[in-house]
């Protein structure tokens, strides 16, 4: 047990309670431990002293090898020393020359990078100074492209430098410098193309003349004439070749490269549309004034478009489909109006012709560009109205000329030449003059051919507009002879009125009267003339009828207003003795002489129609009628005596001679004398004495006085009895005349009674 | 009826076509004139009031056509004439010559007392003139007849010519009248028209004092 104690104490290192436990408890106490304690200490020692004797050799000889050492590291500290000496001083310089060459290697590095960088830098220096350049001679294209790389590449590509960052800095200045002078270049195009536009656009309506008036033999004749040779404006083919478009180009590309671009087509339609704007407004305010403003006009609207639709044809999005259709019909309209309102002042048939010409080229050299014509031909249209207006002015003036010096005789012929002069001039039916002998004479005055002629004159003038307006012949002779209708029936017509405000004489009226029937006749040779310069058939619906018979009527009525009037004249120089005792026979001269002249007057308007020779002599019967009673019945003349009425009888009786012998023919039997009738039943009342009669059949239809009225047979009789009272102032009545006077008084009362009936 | 005229005299303006009868009578009636020719239709006249001597003269003036065709119907007129101008124009010395014709056509179809005037027309015209002033005076005097030279153009001796004629037939028929009709005579309510005087023993007066 205590072995096991000891190995327990000598195994564990700590906790060595349990193990002294063991010792106080154990058997034989602690003594028997100690003892078990030097034994074993006994036991140690033997062991020590074992292996002292082991290594004791070994340990000597240690020693003895460690003195050997000693002088061996002597001798090596030496020979060290020795070495550690030789190096030192051989190193040294070798240090000084690693020093040296270190330095050396560190400047050249240096150089290497300096090198380096001022490579990089040169290319910009060479890329600023080729900007500078490039600026300087206006390049701004190339000069943009080399900012850009000296921007984008160079600069980045050589780092912070003072200089650099000062070109940094110019680049901006440099972009809008050369934007501002790119605008500056496009201005100046801008203001080129107004200068050249005009001439574009001559040029383009001398080619679609020259193309629409192209036909095989014009142009071999061209060829002769002409050999192959540039045309005029600088050899260009093409109208818009006359204008530089580079700069407008290189503009765009600018602005491009400026990353502008629409900035610069928004610009640029907006210029354009204004200049636009400027090129409608006619130049030199009045188009109407002459044909050269009215084409120059045109040609700078046309050159304008041509421009625009050349740049559209050339791509580059500076101008689109819509905005130049947009613009031209903004533009047309416009140009449309401001021709409506120019050539509707226009008087001058010759300046709208070449107007209408004009247009009419500008509309085909629209259609080449591909441009929409519209409104345009509605314009021509309304042109055309205006042309004809203008040219019935024209002829009004003519026809006012013609009759203002028109001698409304008949022409005479005194031989063949003339005479055919005259057929050629005039269509008419001359079968029964040509059997005639010389002198020859025409039923018409040199009005009608002079009419005719001119009516002829009118329709060419007129037909020229209507030429080359692509109208068919049909139409086309269907417009002109509408128009030479209107021509004569309302401007000649018109020359007519106006001819009858003031009285003209008789033979005046007569020829008018003939005149116009020849002229309607006419009007079927006209048409015939239409068709046949328009090559179109001859359309004969159209009666000419009755285009004069206002005329004919204001003349007839003219006519019989001069025959009345000298009626008038006559019945103005009567001077009745209204108390005339005795009637001298005869009857009064005023009344031959009126009767007289008027059997003259009518006998020489045998040229008249029947209608209106029987119209005057209508006039005059009825005038006359009418005066006579008037001075019978006037009620300033008190009294009228008997033999004054029987005067007035006589008087009338030539009257009645003259009416009844039927003075024109075309009258109704008994016609003239019906004017006198009222006259004739009160003369024959009173002088009847057939009172009886009378106030039996009063207010009876076709009773024998039905036309005498109750007033006027008292107003007479009344006069009768003043007169017969006067000369009786100092006889004695015979019985038969104091039963007259009764009666006289009786028929008087119930005729005063009769009239106080009517009312 | 209070009378418009004291007398009435009916005129006659003669001679060849062209000589300007219409013209005179043109300016006389409406102091106008007309450049183109007026052709006239037979026979035409015109009224005019003058005042002689404080009457009131009327003055009813017939211009004839010197066309053939209308000779019947203007002779016509030569009976009731009291006064005839035979016109010539200056610059036609043919129209000159015929005025001999035209008087012998007045002896032949006129009254025997009417009065006459010869009148040389168109004297304006002096760069045309083919008949001198001094043949015009000497015809005159050869058929004792009194002579003017006019102008219708320029109104020169028109009013003068149909003046003087007016008061030559008004002396004319005064004396007659007088001769006829001893003054005091009549009470003379109205004067009656010349052409009526051989009428004035029937009127109501003097059958008055028959009764
Ligand atoms: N220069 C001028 N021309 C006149 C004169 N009288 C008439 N005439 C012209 O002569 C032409 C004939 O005149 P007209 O009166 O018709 O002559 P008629 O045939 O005698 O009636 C017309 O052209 C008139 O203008 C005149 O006194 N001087
Ligand atoms: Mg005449």
């Amino acid at each position: 047990m205590t072995n096991a104690t000891i190995q327990e104490i000598e195994g564990i290192d700590d906790y060595w309670g349990p193990a002294f436990r063991s010792v106080y408890e154990g058997e034989g106490g602690h003594e028997a431990f100690v003892q078990q304690l030097d034994e074993r200490i006994q036991q140690h020692d033997k062991e020590i002293e074992k292996l002292c004797n082991f290594y004791y050799q070994g340990f000597i000889d240690s020693i003895r090898e460690l003195l050997q050492v000693r002088s061996h590291a002597e001798e090596l500290h030496a020979e060290i020393s020795n070495v550690d000496a030789n190096v030192k001083e051989s190193t040294e310089s070798l240090c000084t020359r690693a020093e040296e060459l270190i330095k050396a290697r560190r400047v050249e590095l240096n150089i290497a990078a300096t090198i380096e960088k001022m490579e990089l830098c040169l290319p910009l220096l060479t890329t600023y100074s080729k900007l500078k350049t490039q600026v300087e001679a206006k390049r701004y294209y190339p000069a943009l492209k080399t900012l850009e790389q000296l921007e984008h590449v160079l600069l980045p590509r050589v780092g912070a430098f003072a200089w650099c960052a000062q070109i940094a800095a110019d680049v901006p200045r440099l972009r809008r410098a050369i934007r501002d002078a790119s605008m500056a270049d496009l201005r100046d195009f801008l203001e080129n193309v107004r200068k050249l536009s005009p001439q574009v656009g001559a040029m383009a309506l001398v080619q679609t003349q020259d193309m629409l008036g192209r036909s095989l033999a014009n142009i071999i004749k061209n060829r002769k004439e002409a050999p192959p040779a540039g045309r005029e404006g600088g050899g260009a083919q093409c109208p818009h070749e006359l204008v530089d478009c580079s700069p407008l180009h290189r503009c765009l590309h600018i602005h491009g490269v400026l990353g502008a671009k629409n900035d610069f087509v928004q610009y640029y339609r907006a210029q354009r549309k204004q200049q636009a704007r400027l090129v409608l407004i006619p130049a030199s305010g009045n188009l109407h004034d002459s044909i050269q403003s009215m084409k120059n006009y045109l040609n700078a609207v046309l050159g304008f478009f041509i421009l625009e639709e050349h740049l559209l044809s050339t791509g580059a999005g500076l101008v689109s489909k819509d905005w130049l259709l947009d613009t031209w019909s903004m533009a047309v309209t416009k140009v449309a109006s401001t021709l409506r309102t120019n050539t509707s002042l226009i008087t001058d048939p010759t300046l709208m012709l070449s107007i209408k010409r004009q247009i009419v080229l500008f509309i085909n050299a629209l259609k080449c560009y591909g441009l929409p014509t519209d409104p345009l031909p509605l314009l021509l249209q309304e042109m055309a109205e205006h042309y004809t207006e203008v040219l019935m002015q024209r002829w009004v003036v003519v026809f006012r000329d013609i009759l203002d010096n028109a001698s409304f005789l008949p022409i005479e012929v005194e031989n063949q030449e003339q005479f055919d002069a005259v057929m050629d001039t005039f269509p008419c039916d001359a079968d029964e003059l040509e059997a005639q002998p010389f002198p020859r004479k025409f039923p018409f005055s040199p009005l009608v051919p002079a009419v005719y002629v001119q009516v002829k004159e009118f329709i060419y003038a007129w037909l020229k507009y209507s030429s080359g307006l692509g109208l068919g012949g049909a139409r086309r002779a269907g417009a002109a002879r509408h128009s030479a209708a209107l021509l004569l029936a309302r401007s000649f017509s018109g020359c007519l009125a106006a001819l009858f405000r003031r009285p003209l004489p008789l033979v005046q009226l007569v020829q008018i009267i003939v005149d116009t029937q020849y002229l309607e006749d006419a009007t079927s040779f006209l048409y015939e003339f239409i068709s046949n310069i328009t090559g179109s058939e001859l359309v004969t619906t159209q009666t000419a009828g009755s285009m004069f018979q206002a005329a004919r009527d204001d003349a007839e009525k003219q006519i019989c207003e001069n025959l009345e009037k000298k009626v008038d004249e006559f019945l103005d120089l009567e001077n009745y003795d209204w108390l005339l005792v005795e009637p001298t026979g005869q009857a009064s001269s005023f009344v031959t002489d009126m009767l007289g002249y008027l059997t003259g007057v009518l006998s020489s308007l045998e040229q008249l129609p029947e209608r209106a020779r029987a119209a005057a002599a209508r006039a005059a019967a009825a005038r006359i009628a009418q005066r006579l009673r008037r001075a019978l019945l006037e009620p300033a003349v008190r009294q009228v005596s008997a033999g004054a009425l029987h005067q007035l009888d006589l008087d009338v009786i030539q009257c009645e001679q003259f009416a009844a012998a039927e003075p024109v023919p075309g009258l109704r039997e008994g016609e003239l004398l019906e004017h006198f009738a009222a006259l004739r039943q009160l003369l024959d009342l009173i002088t009847g004495w057939d009172w009886s009669c009378y106030l039996h059949d009063v207010g009876l239809e076709g009773g024998k006085y039905a036309l005498v009225s109750p007033r006027d047979a008292a107003a007479l009789l009344d006069k009768l009895r003043e007169a017969e009272q006067k000369s009786s102032v100092f006889s004695v009545l015979k019985k038969n005349e104091r039963d007259r006077r009764k009666l006289l008084d009786t028929v008087l009362k119930q005729l005063r009674q009769l009239q106080n009936q009517d009312g | 009826m209070a009378k418009t005229y004291d007398y009435l005299f009916k005129l006659l303006l003669i001679g060849d076509s062209g000589v300007g009868k219409t013209s005179i009578l043109f300016r006389f009636s409406e102091d106008a004139f007309n450049i183109s020719f007026i052709s006239t239709i037979g026979i035409d006249f015109k009224i005019r009031t003058i005042d002689l001597d404080g009457k009131k003269v009327k003055l009813q003036i017939w211009d004839t056509a010197g066309q053939e065709r209308f000779r019947t119907i203007t002779t016509a007129y030569y009976r009731g004439s009291m006064g005839i101008m035979l016109v010539y124009d200056v610059t036609n010395e043919k129209s000159f010559e015929n005025i001999k014709n035209w008087i012998r056509n007045i002896e032949e179809n006129a009254s025997a007392d009417v009065e006459k005037m010869i009148l040389g027309n168109k004297c304006d015209l002096d760069a045309k003139r083919q008949v001198s002033k001094e043949r015009g005076e000497q015809l005159a005097v050869e058929y004792q007849i009194k002579f003017v030279e006019t102008s219708a153009k320029d109104s020169l001796n028109v009013e003068f010519a149909f003046y003087t004629l007016a008061r030559d037939i008004k002396a004319k028929m005064e004396k007659k009248q007088e001769a006829s009709n001893p003054p005091g005579g009549r009470t003379g309510a109205h004067q009656l028209r010349a052409n009526e005087q051989q009428r004035k023993p029937t009127s109501w007066l003097s059958r008055c004092s028959v009764l």
